[in-house]
C-alpha cells in the first residue's frame, strides 16, 4: 500500500463527505470567528482545508469535553435505576495535520495501556481519519519538526498532500481504498503532478527551523537531568494557573466527574469534564492537604507528564510539538522554550 | 481487556455507629457482584445527584465481620460525606469497586507485623490488623501502634481495647498528642511508640496508614531502626475521580495511585516526586 498515491481532484471532496456521511459523523476543520474548529459537516460546508489549526485539538470528538458516563432516575422502590448512554455513530474525521494524528496515537495508546475503558479507545478504532500533510508552520509557537510528528501519518486510512491544483491522496489502509474507490476510480498522478510533489516534499524542511537539538526520546534524561528548581520557578512565575494549557493540548486526557440532577435529585446524569493539573485543587483531598499546592511543582508536573511520565508509560511522547498549549498561554509560558532551557537549542 | 463499567451498585446500611462528632463506622452489605477485596484497596461510594468519593475498605468480608458485609469509616468532610454521615440502617448507599493494587500476603509470613495508624489512617488500618489476626499463625509477633490528636478522636475505642486484652497475640500501644484530665495513657507523638521498640525489625514487615507529616517522621525512624525498605508499605491518599485509571487526578509521577496503589512499598515510592 505503499506507493498507492493517487490524484483526487478537490471538486470531488463533497462525494467524499457524502459517502463517508452514510457510515459515520464526518468532522472537519470549519471557520469560526476568527479561529477554526472541529465540526459537524455535510456535502456543501465550507471545509477548510487551509486551516492554519484549530482551537481545541480533535481529541474533543473522541472525549468530549463534557459527556455523560450514565443516567440514573429513582424507580418506584426508592432505589436509582441506571441507564449507560447508546454508543453513537463512529467519526470520520478530514484533514487532520501530523501532529494532531500523533496526539490521536497517545490518546489510544493512552487508553489501551492504563485503564479498562474502552469507551475513547472504541471510538477511535471504529473512525476513519484523513490525514492531511503541512507545507509550513501553522503557528509560530508550533514545533512539530522537532517532535517527529510533522511527518506522522498514522492512525489515517488516507492520506492528503494538498499540491495545489488537486489533492494527492496516499491509501493507508484497506478501508482508505473501499472508501476511495467508492468516490472516484482510482487515477494515477501525472508524472508532473508527482515532480511537483516530491520537490515541495524536500524543501519542506526549510520552512520548518529546528528549534531543539536533541531527539524527543531524549527528552526524559534532559528533564531528569534539570533537577534545578531555576527553570520551573522563573516559568511558573509568570502562570496564571488557568489550565488553558491543558485544555488546548491533544494528549491531555484529565477529567473531573460530577452529577446533575432535578432539584428533587429524582432523575439526572453523572458526567465527565475536562480538568487539568494546571487548576487550583487539582492535587488537593478532603481536609485540604494539597500533594503539589504550588505553580512550580504543577508546571513541573505537566512538562515530566508530557516529556518523562508518558513516554515511559505508554512508549509515546506525550509533546507533538503542535505549539497550542504556548499560543493559547495568556502569559505565553512556552513549553518549546522549557525543552530548549533543559536539553538545549540548535 | 473488557470494558469496565462506572454504574455503581445499591448496598444497603445495616448499622452505623458514630465514633465522635464527624466519623461515622458503616456496617454495609456486600455488592452482588463478586466482592473479595483485600486489605488497602477501596471503594467508589456515591449518592446518584450528589457525587462520588474513594473510600478504603476497613474491614473486609469474612475477617471479622458478618457474613455478606463489609465496613467503611467515613469523615464528614464535605458535601458528600456530610450526607452519608447521617445515614441510618437501612438507607441505600451506591457503590462500586474494589479497587487499587493487590499485594500477595503470602509474602509477609513468617515475620513480624508492625501495623501503625495515625488519626483516620486507622480506617484503613484496621483491615490490616483485622486479616492479620484472622490468619493469627502465619505471622509470629504483632504490634499495633495507633496515635490520634486526643482521646475523643480515637478511632475504634472498643475494638483496640479487645486488641489490647489479646495479650499473648497483639502487642498494642496508644497515644495521643494532647489530652485533657483523665487520660491514663500515653502523651505524644506516634513516633515515640517506636522509642525502644525491640521487634526484631529485620525480620518485620511494616504497613503505615496516616497524614503526610506522619509518614515524614515514621520513615526516618524505621529505617534507622534497620527495617529494610521493601518491607514497609504505606498507604497513600489521593484525590479519585474514577478509580479505574482514568481521570488522571490520583497520578504521582509516572504512576496511577488507583492501579498501582494506595498501597505501596517505600522501595517504590523514595523517587517518586511529591509523594507525601
Amino acid at each position: 500500500m505503499d506507493n498507492e498515491v493517487y490524484r483526487f481532484p478537490r471538486e470531488r471532496l463533497d462525494a467524499l463527505i457524502e459517502r463517508l456521511a452514510r457510515d459515520y459523523r464526518v468532522v472537519g476543520p470549519v471557520k469560526q470567528g476568527a479561529t477554526w474548529r472541529w465540526a459537524d459537516i455535510r456535502p456543501g460546508t465550507a471545509i477548510a482545508l487551509d486551516y492554519p489549526t484549530t482551537m481545541l485539538p480533535p481529541r474533543q470528538v473522541f472525549a468530549p469535553q463534557r459527556e455523560v458516563l450514565f443516567r440514573f432516575r429513582r424507580g418506584a422502590d426508592g432505589h436509582f435505576d441506571f441507564e449507560e448512554p447508546a454508543v453513537e455513530r463512529p467519526v470520520a474525521l478530514l484533514g487532520v495535520h501530523g501532529c494532531d494524528l500523533t496526539g490521536l496515537r497517545v490518546l489510544h495508546s493512552f487508553h489501551e495501556s492504563s485503564c479498562r475503558d474502552r469507551v475513547v479507545p472504541g471510538r477511535l478504532e471504529r473512525s476513519f481519519v484523513m490525514g492531511l500533510a503541512c507545507w509550513v508552520p501553522c503557528l509560530a509557537e508550533s514545533f512539530c519538526r522537532d517532535m517527529g510528528s510533522l511527518e506522522a501519518e498514522s492512525p489515517a486510512s488516507l492520506y492528503a498532500w494538498d499540491i495545489g491544483s488537486v489533492l494527492l491522496l496516499k491509501v493507508m489502509s484497506a478501508r482508505g481504498r473501499e472508501i476511495l474507490q467508492d468516490v472516484t476510480p482510482l487515477e494515477a498522478a501525472t508524472a508532473e503532478e508527482l515532480v511537483n510533489w516530491r520537490r515541495r516534499l524536500r524543501v519542506r524542511h526549510e520552512a520548518f527551523p529546528a528549534h531543539l537539538k536533541f531527539a524527543p526520546e531524549k527528552l526524559a534524561v534532559a528533564l531528569e537531568a534539570a533537577e534545578s528548581d531555576i527553570i520551573w520557578d522563573a516559568n511558573a512565575d509568570r502562570c496564571l494557573s488557568c489550565g488553558r494549557c491543558n485544555l488546548v493540548c491533544p494528549t491531555c486526557t484529565c477529567f473531573d466527574v460530577c452529577d446533575q440532577a432535578t432539584l428533587d435529585g429524582s432523575d439526572g446524569a453523572r458526567l465527565r469534564t475536562w480538568t487539568g493539573c494546571q487548576v487550583p485543587g487539582f492535587s488537593r483531598i478532603a481536609g485540604g492537604h494539597d500533594f503539589r499546592p504550588t505553580r512550580t511543582q504543577q508546571l513541573r508536573y505537566r512538562i515530566f507528564r508530557k516529556g518523562k511520565y508518558m513516554p515511559e508509560r505508554y512508549g509515546l511522547v506525550g509533546c507533538t510539538g503542535c505549539g497550542r498549549c504556548t499560543s493559547h498561554c495568556p502569559t505565553h509560558i512556552s513549553i518549546r522554550d522549557i525543552f530548549r532551557q533543559v536539553g538545549g537549542a540548535p | 481487556m473488557p470494558q469496565v463499567s462506572m454504574i455503581p451498585e445499591p448496598c444497603r446500611v445495616l448499622e452505623a455507629a458514630p465514633q465522635n462528632g464527624h466519623d461515622v463506622h458503616f456496617v454495609i452489605e456486600v455488592p452482588k457482584k463478586v466482592f473479595a477485596p483485600d486489605p488497602g484497596q477501596f471503594v467508589m461510594v456515591s449518592l446518584p445527584g450528589i457525587g462520588e468519593a474513594p473510600f478504603c475498605v476497613s474491614a473486609l468480608p469474612g475477617e471479622g465481620t458478618a457474613e455478606g458485609t463489609f465496613e467503611l469509616l467515613i469523615r464528614r468532610t464535605g458535601r458528600l460525606t456530610n450526607l452519608l454521615t447521617r445515614f441510618k440502617a437501612g438507607d441505600t448507599m451506591y457503590v462500586r469497586g474494589p479497587y487499587g493494587r493487590r499485594v500477595e500476603w503470602e509474602q509477609f509470613e513468617g515475620s513480624s507485623l508492625i501495623l501503625m495508624a495515625g488519626g483516620l489512617g486507622l480506617a484503613p488500618l484496621r483491615s490490616f490488623v483485622r486479616r492479620a489476626l484472622f490468619r493469627r499463625d502465619a505471622f509470629r509477633r504483632i504490634d499495633v501502634l495507633v496515635g490520634a490528636r486526643s482521646p475523643e478522636e480515637l478511632l475504634f475505642r472498643d475494638e483496640l481495647l479487645t486488641w489490647k486484652a489479646r495479650r499473648d497475640d497483639v502487642h498494642v500501644r496508644l497515644t495521643v498528642d494532647a489530652a485533657r484530665e483523665g487520660w491514663g495513657g500515653r502523651i505524644g507523638v506516634i513516633t515515640t511508640l517506636l522509642e525502644g521498640f525491640n521487634a526484631d525489625v529485620e525480620d518485620s514487615y511494616a504497613f503505615l496508614c496516616g497524614p503526610p507529616v506522619m509518614y515524614r517522621h515514621c520513615l526516618r525512624k524505621l529505617l534507622a531502626m534497620g527495617l529494610y525498605e521493601n518491607h514497609l508499605w504505606l498507604t497513600l491518599e489521593r484525590r479519585m475521580r474514577c478509580g479505574i485509571g482514568l481521570c488522571g487526578n490520583c497520578q504521582i509521577s509516572g504512576h496511577y495511585l488507583c492501579q498501582e496503589g494506595p498501597l505501596f512499598s517505600y522501595r517504590e515510592l523514595r523517587t517518586m516526586r511529591e509523594a507525601v
